[in-house]
């Protein structure tokens, strides 16, 4: 598919849902997996907009791009912002997300949601350039 | 993002239109939030939400956490399956009573 590029802002986020969704249609996956990837790449794009961007003080785009073959569709998201692995982020742990509600901190929960909801997810630095991964198999296996 | 707020005798019938995602969350907790007041009923209808993020469930435990401090009920109707299920793994969903239809979710209130 061709590249989807936006500005790093919280606008750009129904955008991207759009183009996920595009995605994930043409890759012919089923309506939760669908769903799952649309989440993902939504709670990494907000991580990125809200962390790598705004609070850095910076601004710069993304850059989406799916590439389908015959057994995955990947989705690549790409930023200009501050080095941010979200693998190496403090996901919330089994005690923490059984908490009555009046307990909970909310940290990591989108990613956790995002890491959780994919079938791979990796993450490359290259150049200045932070490269996220997510991959969706096709067929079940 | 639309929002449209009812009353029905005592109770605040809040029908949300739209994804709920980190750009919408924000305006939808501005205006949801000052309905919890002291005792007060409110009805969350998200029969029309197709997507919701974590910044979603953040709204829902602020909005939560202050209908409780005000000795208020909170109902919400029309969870998608989707929805339901990021709320389940994520501990959410049993917090919360939830229902099918508004006419479930009204006669819990009443």
């Amino acid at each position: 598919m061709e590249t989807l590029i936006v500005p790093g802002t919280l606008d750009s986020l129904g955008a991207i849902g759009q183009y996920v969704t595009r995605a994930t249609s043409a890759a012919g996956l089923d309506k939760k997996a669908a769903y799952k990837l649309r989440l993902a790449v939504d709670e990494i794009a907000t991580n990125i907009i809200t962390h790598g961007y705004q609070e850095a003080g910076l601004e710069g785009k993304l850059y989406l791009y799916a590439a389908i073959d015959e057994s995955i569709l990947t989705i690549f998201l790409e930023d200009t912002g501050i080095i941010y692995n979200p693998k190496q982020q403090i996901l919330p742990q089994k005690e923490e997300l059984q908490k009555v509600l009046d307990e909970r901190s909310m940290g990591g929960l989108g990613i956790y949601l995002a890491l959780g909801g994919v079938d791979e997810f990796h993450y490359e630095r290259v150049g200045n350039r932070n490269r996220n991964i997510f991959v969706m198999h096709r067929i079940m296996v | 993002m639309e929002i449209t707020i009812k009353n029905l005798k005592d109770i605040k019938v809040v029908k949300l239109v739209g994804d709920v995602d980190a750009s919408t969350a924000p305006s939808v907790q501005q205006q949801l939030v000052p309905l919890a007041e002291l005792n007060s009923k409110i009805l969350l209808d998200m029969t029309q939400v197709p997507y919701m993020s974590s910044a979603g469930l953040r709204m829902l435990l602020t909005l939560y956490r202050q209908t409780s401090a005000k000795d208020g009920k909170l109902v919400l109707v029309g969870l998608s399956e989707d929805l339901q299920d990021t709320m389940s793994v994520t501990g959410f969903l049993d917090f919360f009573t939830t229902g099918t239809t508004l006419e479930e979710g009204l006669a819990v209130l009443n």
